[in-house]
């Protein structure tokens, strides 16, 4: 996917060892074991203190390690100050230099290693046309708008053609029009430029759309690491599948009964509605026959996996209908849980009155009540 | 948008109030130095009036006289801006760095660094003056540039450093980690990010510190001597047992105070910001 003509793209691998960061007596991260594959566009997803900003200073060097490792291309550089590491860092405050135009704001990388200055003339044109801001170069950062400010800091961080680019929730600054463009842009600049991209943001929609691959965090702990796709169907607990889709996964609690399950005082029968058991996608936790008896579990359903029936199924009373027009969202009482169905349909519920649902078939996911994990049949 | 208009009378009657308010201060402020300046301008028979006379034929004598005769105080103009000139410059280029490590690296005892520094500030300075005295003494630096200059960094040098912290506090974090992985260095990012933005601070806090050396007089009277002996302490020269001579000193006054008015008009807007900075954020460091 390398542009012709791009004169030998660097793109680094990073490992991270068993990382432990530690903030005074509060630990922010236990222990975090990741690995980043060349030219990948690698997103860090979690809640806000869940330590994915963290990690990525880590990355830079901005933050000094309790414990682990951090490998650049294989090489050790735990300890190395952040200049030496060549990597780029576009900050979410985008931490532009004030006092600099922008043409002066791409260079500083550049004059700090001593290049030429006509060859940094050259490279700030060629990084300011690259992300659309040419004609921007004599302003200083004060006299631009957030999204054209947004690219300057793009263009500063890809000029001297870092080995690694991190990105700290860099989109969450720009209003929602502009953050939906600048996701694209940002994609096809990292295939572009082939160069390895680690994505810190709070956004799992961001995340799903740009990334290849995903980490999610969880109070300082990696929960899951995969493919959107993967990670969408296949959550490794319940508490990812609730942070994953748009709305999220319904988690309505239920009991399994050897081949049933009880959710409320409606029964399911599992067979042809557990989503198939199948390959490895994080820690999941096999549940053998005998065990099977009258488990607390979370049973998570998606809301496009939701359609109403006749008979059978589940009881649930509508409380209010979000319309989108083309589809919407019908907010349901289950079970004394608030559960979310999308809809195409036309002609939508009341509020207030009772229907029935059920999941689509192969679409239920099973959680342990206990500690959230993944249970395949 | 009805609240505004309910409360727009109230915001005038307010303006008011706060326009009267300052015009008494103003007028109070203003009316010593209004006064020394006509008073500058009469002859000692007209100074003595009484009534005061508000209208009286303009003599330049008494500026000749504090130039030119015996008691002309332009070699303490000269000191004072000698000492002022070196305590300034010290003080700033070792408070700079000072507040800016302060104020960012990490490193043991900073909390304690911290408060000795203000400790400083928190002793009388009239405490201070026999200690210094015995201590310029012994080392003979009694009427000496060096020792009065020393003596001066003594204060300035905390409080430039104190008033700086609060500068640098206000640069973003992220700006100078963004110059760390731009391969700046701690000492090009402090050149080349930091400084330039803390422009102001510098500029200010290198006024406050020239005004105070410049208006000082209780250690320069005491410390000084015939070799150092700034205009303040010159001024006092004017007024003895027998008489005050009010025309020589008005117009002694005039002159030191000249310096003062001008830097104080020129950078108005950056004093002002200076008085205000930490008010809204960090705002009991200082």
């Amino acid at each position: 996917m390398t542009r012709k003509g791009e004169a030998m793209t660097r793109s680094a691998s990073v490992r991270i060892e068993g990382a432990v960061k530690r903030h005074g007596k509060t630990t922010v991260l236990h222990g975090i074991d990741l690995e980043v594959h060349p030219g990948e566009f690698f997103a860090l997803l979690g809640p806000s203190g869940s330590g994915k900003t963290t990690t990525l200073r880590l990355l830079a060097g901005l933050e000094t390690l309790d414990g682990g490792r951090v490998f650049l291309d294989g090489v050790d550089v735990s300890h190395a100050e952040p200049g030496e590491r060549d990597v780029a860092m576009v900050f979410q405050s985008y931490a532009l230099y004030p006092h600099m135009t922008v043409r002066e704001n791409i260079a500083f990388p550049l004059k700090m290693i001593g290049e030429p200055a006509d060859r940094i003339a050259a490279a700030v044109i060629e990084a300011a046309e690259r992300v659309g801001i040419g004609h921007l170069l004599e302003r200083r950062p004060g006299q631009l708008s957030g999204g054209q400010q947004q690219r300057c800091a793009l263009a500063r961080a890809i000029v001297r053609k870092p080995r690694l680019f991190l990105l700290d929730e860099p989109l969450s600054n720009l209003d929602a029009k502009l953050r939906l463009e600048t996701r694209a842009e940002l994609r096809r600049l990292q295939r572009s430029l082939g160069v390895t991209a680690v994505y810190v943001t709070h956004d799992q929609e961001e995340a799903m759309t740009i990334a290849d691959r995903i980490a999610i965090f969880m109070d300082g702990r990696l929960a899951q690491v995969g493919t959107p796709h993967a990670i969408f169907d296949r959550p490794a607990s319940a508490q990812v599948a609730a942070f994953i889709g748009t709305p999220p996964m319904n988690l309505l609690k239920a009991v399994l009964h050897g081949n049933s399950l009880e959710i409320g005082t409606d029964r399911l029968a599992c067979e042809g509605l557990i989503v198939p058991g199948a390959g490895a996608a994080g820690p999941s936790e096999r549940v053998s026959e005998p065990e099977r008896t009258a488990q607390a579990v979370l049973a998570g359903i998606r809301p496009g996996d939701l359609e109403p029936c006749e008979q059978g199924g589940l009881v649930a009373e509508v409380e209010f209908v979000e319309d989108f027009g083309d589809s919407a969202i019908i907010n349901l009482m289950i079970a004394g849980t608030r559960a979310r169905m999308r809809s195409a349909r036309r002609e939508l519920p009341a509020e207030g009155t009772r229907l029935r649902v059920r999941p689509k078939p192969e679409s239920v996911h099973l959680f342990a009540e206990s500690d959230g994990q993944r249970i395949e049949l | 948008m009805s609240s505004t208009r309910l409360t727009r009378p109230g915001a005038a009657l307010r303006r008011l109030l706060m326009f009267c308010a300052a015009a008494v201060l103003v007028l109070v402020w203003a009316f010593p130095v209004f006064w020394g300046f006509l008073t500058s301008f009469k002859t000692e028979r007209d100074v003595l009036a009484w009534p005061p006379v508000l209208f009286f034929t303009p003599t330049l004598d008494n500026y000749r006289a504090v130039m030119q005769g015996n008691s002309s105080i332009l070699p303490n103009l000269w000191s004072s801006f000698v000492v002022t000139s070196l305590a300034t410059l010290i003080t700033m280029l070792f408070a700079v760095p000072a507040a800016y490590a302060m104020a960012r690296l990490r490193m043991r005892l900073k909390r304690t660094t911290g408060f000795y520094v203000l400790a400083t500030q928190m002793l009388p300075p009239v405490g201070l003056i026999i200690p210094y005295y015995i201590v310029l003494q012994k080392i003979g630096g009694l009427d000496t540039y060096s020792g009065i200059t020393a003596i001066y960094l003594s204060f300035s040098l905390p409080f430039a450093i104190w008033l700086m912290i609060t500068y640098f506090e206000d640069v973003p974090f992220e700006m100078e980690e963004a110059a760390l992985l731009d391969r700046a260095g701690r000492m090009r990012t402090l050149w080349y990010v930091i400084l330039p933005q803390v422009r102001g601070g510098i500029a200010v806090t290198t006024i406050f510190v020239f005004l105070n050396a410049w208006n000082e007089f209780l250690f320069a009277v005491v410390l000084g001597g015939n070799t150092v002996r700034p205009v303040t302490v010159a001024m006092y020269n004017f007024i003895s047992v027998e008489q005050t001579q009010w025309a020589l000193l008005s117009a002694a006054a005039m002159l030191a105070m000249a310096p003062v008015i001008v830097i104080g008009l020129a950078a108005q807007r950056h004093i002002v910001k200076g008085l205000t900075v930490g008010a809204v954020k960090g705002g009991g460091r200082r």
